[in-house]
């Protein structure tokens, strides 16, 4: 009977100890940083919006941290320039080259790192102009029939990504249909990222008549993949993956070639 | 009286000779016993063993001894006697009449008890001075079929022609004639006037001689009395020593070294009556039948049996095995059917709170960690209707062993633990038929036998739409669709039907069901060979499809046809056929050639089809496919030789070709994984059973290697356990071995809508092989009455592997088939059990205290919990007997497992200048789901055929009433999340509440 005791202490010993609780807010940092050759290196640091207001936030202070930048084996400190924006007038972003990101945050080292792909090549397109007749509530739909749409090729032989963004670069913004009581939508228009070599511009995505500016990103997948997210409907509510490590947010490079089309009534 | 008043007068036979001739000469007591004499046994075939013979006995003329009469008896020379046994008395040094009154316990002794009757027991005469009346009056025409007495006028010749037909032998007398009735279990009433009287038929001293062999082998069969099915891995033990053997899986066991002939056998299997069985010279030494009686459900068995096995728990001679049988599971409360791989679920070290999974959680390791084997196949999948019910009907189970850790050499290609079912041969006397009718589903079976050497058993159990059915599916649809739905809405942006097929009007019309269809079916062509083929098909529909017509908003002209389908169908077909030979009385061996196949494919999705607003056609796809396909085929043979009394080898070779598929295809096009790998695992493995200190020490080392064909390498697993018992009641136990797994069920992370599985092989890159170190101990004190045991456990697990999208290995490619990651992990836990064994009021409690711990790189640099994670869990069963009433209730508290959630949002802004919300999650499992507790209670009455106030009547069945989670208590099975205009809504998704079930059941026997 001895033993039952034994049992009986050494259950209770065991019951008495306890396990820590791990914290179900983590203070992660967000990343946002887009590096395009030719502009000035500048990212975008702040924090998440957490679900939760009973949350312990780390004594860091995000809009002046030490950040530093690698390139070539080469450390460049950036400069904070406030509200968590990070610059460098030293360090040049280049093609081909690779950029390494890290500081340290809530007691880890937060790190991150891309490469600036290739420009992209042979990017035309199918016509510089396109007629589209004006809509408004009395004219009701067009008669005759749409135009052609405009086809845009560029070459693609590693199928890798490419994002098409076309702007309105109009001062003031001429609708081609009558929005009603409806808010206008914006100048700006995108494509999914494809892994094609073409994509087509149908005329009933443009919304202004004036002169567009097309640019075409070559991107990296992981850029990719923040469109992808929510699409993937069941992983939508989770962070895209990046290279980021203890932090979230996007690091990639970019490298863009531009085209223009005129949208203009017949 | 005067019978038993001898017995124990007798003192010992004494061995005189063994000379060459076909006769052995015997003394009967010592001398000085009233009854002591020299008698001689002579076989003309030579053949003194067999006790299954007819039987002469002969009392010699006036003034000769037995061995003069034995020399110059014409009987024992005549043809038709050649198979005959002659045991001749003397007459020489004492009356007739003494002789004769002698001669019921001699014939009594040397019949073993009148085993086969006493229809081909004979006795002659030659005394001419013995009358019919001193025959009468000894009571002597009641022992012997026929007495022939040699009349004075009449000569010897002659009598041995006439006997030729009074001693007839009659065939049929051996073939035991069971009454109709002997077969099937019995209900006794619990007797009122309190009489004591033995109801178990125990086997009864009946030699009392000299032993005849010393130190010799004995080797037999244990089954059950009534359906002549064996009893695996029953125990057989030499009465007062740890000496003792266990049966292999078709009842078979060997004991080498037997001290004496005389010595005495405890025989002991769960749910039957312990029986002592006496060994006598007369008894087949090489095929020794033992048949058990089960329990029979009366009250006062306390008293009769002290060493009776109702449930037992941990098995004494095993380092962490339990076992079940079908007998004790029908007592326990169950939620529409009785449920094998549930009623583990009440054991220590195995998770009680995973309702949503009829697959075993033991010790910390994950049901894909648990090698499931039915009668030498594996099955990959246990699980009907998304887990709610184990996919084995327990109509044909037999008997399922457990072993929670550190197993033997003889098992291998897993982690964790084994399940070992046996499957029931069927009937071998009698053809039954019976069934189960609940609120869940109708389960039927039959068992034919064909001749003594063919047994069958078909059972097959299907699903129907019940209001129970109905309630599990819709949370299980429910929880499953919720994107669907989602997905649906945003998709009809007008909102309102716009015609008869409207969403709204449209509520799904599920078709859904499983079944599953058992066959076992056995021919034993001999007492040495066992032929057998099990079958086992398992199928589950789930369809929660639906399509609808209507007009597109916009245009009010054009049409399009949505088909939304959400399908999963699963199953499994397993076979394996088996031939188990008995080559010698110390080889055994077992050879089986298995096939497994499970699928699972879920098709969810939205196709949409019509014409859009320029008239050309489209077709739109959305969804999900999921498509996971294994193929298993596998060779196996086994030996065990038993090599000398203290030492048993097993060895065996095996050899496995698996082919696995896996696809998983978002939105038609976008084929997220596809794998497909075919390989071959092989080997052989050898452990060796050593007894030492008169089996007080049991050591088993034993190691497996194999070659597995992807990587190209051989895998050893060296293992080890041992038994010590310390004194009778304390036994102190130990087992480490390491252990490699190649196919894996890999977790694909879903933090939205719960994780989902899928079997992939080891590829040794990305998904790496992955291997546990395992250490274990305990100690157990066991009485008659109560069984404490205490079990500590620690495991090292390498290379598990899980699938993630949320994390890019390579942020410069999209290649998903790279985001496999594998990581270590650890579990520990102790586990008590309390559990009274005996008594009107018997049960269990047990706690355990675990944990399991995972470091995957890419989620932390530290340990977090693993999913199946557990600290404290607590159970308690107890049942209750009065008359025919069966009560039960049962009480499970336990620690509530971890999960991640979305901790909090962030935006980015995209390239065009649009922005899109994401979300953080909290640390990997950092959070912890409430406490899991529920009781279930059951109550259940016995249908007995027969006539009210009957004493002894059969048992025919069974109705049954259960409650599931009698306190309706709202347990958390997993959260879902969705995202509405930025913010987030958390929903519990919970396990089944209050939930009451009938059941009836119904046999023949």
């Amino acid at each position: 009977m001895k033993s039952i005791y034994l049992f009986i202490l050494l259950l209770l010993l065991l019951i008495s100890c306890h396990k820590e609780t791990s914290a179900d807010f983590t203070d992660s940092p967000i990343i946002e940083g887009y590096l395009t050759p030719g502009d000035p290196f500048s990212i975008h640091i702040y924090r998440q919006t957490p679900f939760s207001s009973d949350v312990e936030y780390s004594s860091d202070d995000i809009n002046n941290l030490n950040v530093v930048v690698s390139c070539d084996g080469t450390d460049y400190p950036l400069t904070p320039t406030g509200d968590g924006y990070y610059t460098s007038s030293v360090v040049s972003i280049e093609e081909g080259k690779t950029y390494s990101l890290s500081f340290s945050f809530n007691t880890k080292t937060v790190s991150a790192y891309t490469y600036i792909p290739t420009k992209p090549e042979s990017f035309t397109q199918s016509a510089t102009e396109i007629e589209i007749e004006r809509m408004d509530s009395t004219s009701g739909p067009p008669s005759s029939s749409q135009p052609d749409p405009i086809e845009l090729y560029w070459d693609n032989p590693d199928n890798s990504y490419y994002l098409v963004v076309v702007e309105n670069i109009e001062p003031i913004l001429d609708p081609i249909r009558d929005f009603g009581d409806e808010d206008p939508p914006e100048n700006i228009f995108r494509k999914n990222p494809t892994q094609t070599t073409a994509e087509e511009l149908r005329p009933m995505e443009f919304q202004y008549y004036g002169m567009h500016r097309i640019i075409l990103y070559h991107v990296l997948p992981d850029y990719a993949s923040l469109y992808d997210e929510g699409t993937v409907s069941s992983q939508n509510i989770t962070n895209p993956s990046t290279s980021i490590v203890n932090a979230y947010g996007i690091f990639t490079g970019l490298n863009t070639d531009t085209v223009f089309v005129k949208v203009k009534e017949p | 009286m005067i019978k038993s008043g001898l017995i124990l007068l007798f003192l010992i036979t004494t061995f005189l000779s063994f000379g060459q001739l076909p006769y052995r000469e015997f003394s009967f007591n010592s001398p000085g016993n009233p009854c002591y004499f020299m008698y001689v046994n002579h076989a003309p075939n030579g053949n003194l063993a067999t006790t299954k013979r007819p039987f002469i006995f002969i009392l010699g003329e006036r003034g000769k001894s037995a061995k003069e009469m034995y020399e110059k008896d014409p009987l024992r020379k005549v043809p038709d006697f050649y198979s005959y046994e002659f045991v001749y008395l003397p007459n020489n040094d004492k009356h007739a009449t003494e002789i004769l009154y002698c001669l019921v316990s001699l014939t009594d002794l040397i019949t073993s008890d009148y085993a086969c009757g006493r229809t081909n027991v004979f006795l002659s005469i030659y005394d001419t001075t013995v009358t019919e009346n001193v025959l009468t009056d000894l009571g002597l025409y009641q022992s012997f079929h026929s007495i022939r007495l040699l009349k004075p006028e009449q000569n010897t010749a002659l009598a041995a022609a006439e006997l030729t037909t009074d001693f007839k032998e009659d065939v049929a007398a051996y073939t035991p004639v069971y009454e109709d009735d002997e077969f099937g279990t019995y209900y006794e009433e619990d007797a009122d006037d309190q009489e004591e009287s033995e109801v178990f038929i125990q086997a009864k001293k009946t030699y009392f001689g000299d032993p005849s062999a010393f130190d010799f082998t004995l080797t037999g069969v244990v089954r059950d009395k009534y359906s002549g099915e064996s009893l695996p891995f029953s125990s057989v033990k030499l009465k007062g020593s740890n000496r003792g053997a266990t049966a292999n899986v078709d009842g078979l066991f060997t004991l080498l070294k037997i001290p004496t002939d005389t010595s005495v056998l405890v025989v002991s299997y769960s749910g039957y009556n312990t029986q002592e069985v006496y060994l006598t010279p007369q008894m087949n030494k090489h095929n020794l039948i033992i048949e058990l009686t089960p329990v029979v459900q009366l009250v006062n068995a306390v008293k009769v049996v002290a060493d009776r096995q109702d449930v037992v728990l941990s098995k004494k001679e095993d380092v962490g095995v339990i076992k079940m049988t079908p007998k004790i599971i029908e007592r326990l409360p169950n939620i529409g059917e009785k449920d094998i791989m549930r009623s583990f679920q009440l054991m220590p070290g195995v998770s009680g709170s995973q309702e949503s999974s009829s697959g075993m959680y033991v010790r910390g390791g994950t049901p894909d960690q648990n090698l499931v084997l039915y009668d030498g196949f594996t099955v990959y999948h246990v699980d009907h209707l998304y887990g709610f019910f184990s996919a084995f009907n327990a109509n044909t189970v037999k008997e399922v062993q457990l072993y929670k850790g550190g197993y033997e050499s003889r098992f291998g290609g897993r982690l964790s633990s084994v399940t070992e079912i046996t499957g029931k041969e069927g009937n071998q006397k009698k053809f039954n038929l019976g069934g189960d009718l609940s609120l869940l589903s109708i389960n039927a079976f039959t068992e034919i036998p064909i001749g003594e050497k063919f047994t069958s058993i078909i059972a097959f159990r299907r699903s129907f739409k019940s209001p129970i059915y109905k309630k599990l599916f819709k949370k299980l649809s429910s929880s499953g669709t919720s994107d669907d739905e989602e997905e649906d809405d945003s998709s009809n942006p007008g909102g309102g039907p716009g015609g008869p097929g409207g969403r709204s009007n449209n509520s799904t019309q599920v078709t859904s069901f499983f079944y599953d269809l058992n066959g076992k079916f056995t021919y034993k062509p001999s007492t040495k060979d066992i032929l057998s083929l099990s079958i086992f098909i398992s199928k589950d529909k789930v369809d929660n499809s639906f399509d609808f017509d209507r007009p597109s908003f916009g245009s009010g002209t054009s049409n399009f046809t949505n088909t939304n389908t959400d399908l999963t169908t699963y199953g499994n077909i397993g076979s394996s056929l088996r031939w188990g030979r008995k080559w010698n009385d110390k080889i055994y061996g077992n050879t089986i050639l298995s096939f497994s196949n499970f699928y699972s494919k879920r098709d969810q999705s939205n196709e949409r089809s019509g014409e859009d607003e320029n008239g050309d056609e489209f077709t739109s796809y959305t969804g999900i496919l999921e498509d996971n396909n294994l193929i298993d085929y596998s060779f196996k043979s086994d030996y065990t030789w038993d090599v000398f009394k203290n030492s048993q080898l097993q060895f065996g070779v095996f050899a496995t070709y698996y082919d696995i598929d896996y696809q998983y295809v978002q939105n038609d096009t976008a084929t997220i994984l596809n794998k497909s790998n075919k390989t071959s695992l092989s080997g052989g493995f050898i452990q060796n059973k050593f007894k030492f200190f008169n089996g007080k020490l049991v050591i088993v080392p034993g190691i497996r290697s194999s070659y597995y064909q992807t990587t190209r390498k051989f895998y050893n697993e060296p293992r080890a356990s041992f038994v010590l018992k310390m004194t009778k009641n304390i036994s102190l136990k130990g087992a480490t071995g390491k252990y490699y797994q190649y196919v894996n069920r890999v977790t694909r992370e879903d933090i939205m809508s719960g994780s989902k599985e899928f079997w992939l092989l080891s590829d040794g890159e990305s998904v790496p092989v992955s291997s546990s170190v395992h250490y274990m101990g305990g100690i157990s004190f066991e009485t008659n009455q109560f069984l404490f045991s205490t079990e500590a456990y620690y495991k090292n697990i390498y290379n598990i592997t899980e699938y993630s999208l949320r994390f890019n290995p390579s942020p410069m490619s999209s290649d998903y088939e790279e985001n496999f990651f594998s990581g270590n992990g650890d579990a520990r836990g102790v586990e008590f059990l309390v559990q009274r064994k005996t008594g009107k009021l018997n049960g269990w409690m047990s706690y355990t205290l675990g944990e399991a711990r995972s470091r995957f790189d890419v989620y932390s640099d530290t340990y977090f919990y693993a999913n199946q994670d557990v600290t404290h869990e607590f159970k308690s069963v107890l049942m209750y007997e009065y008359k025919r009433w069966n009560f039960s209730a049962t009480w499970i508290f336990a620690t509530g497992r971890p999960y991640t959630a979305p901790s909090g949002a962030y935006t980015i802004t995209l390239l065009d200048g649009t922005t899109q919300d994401f979300f953080t999650v909290t640390d990997k499992n950092g959070l912890r789901l409430p406490n899991y507790h529920r009781a279930d209670i059951s109550v259940h009455y016995k249908l007995l055929a027969g006539i009210k106030g009957e004493r002894r009547r059969k048992e025919i069945g069974s109705i049954g009433f259960s409650i599931f989670n009698l306190y309706n208590r709202k347990n958390v099975w997993y959260k879902i999340y969705t995202i509405e205009d930025g913010s987030i809504l958390e929903t519990d998704v919970n396990y089944t509440g209050f939930t009451p079930n009938l059941t009836l059941s119904l046999k023949i026997r």
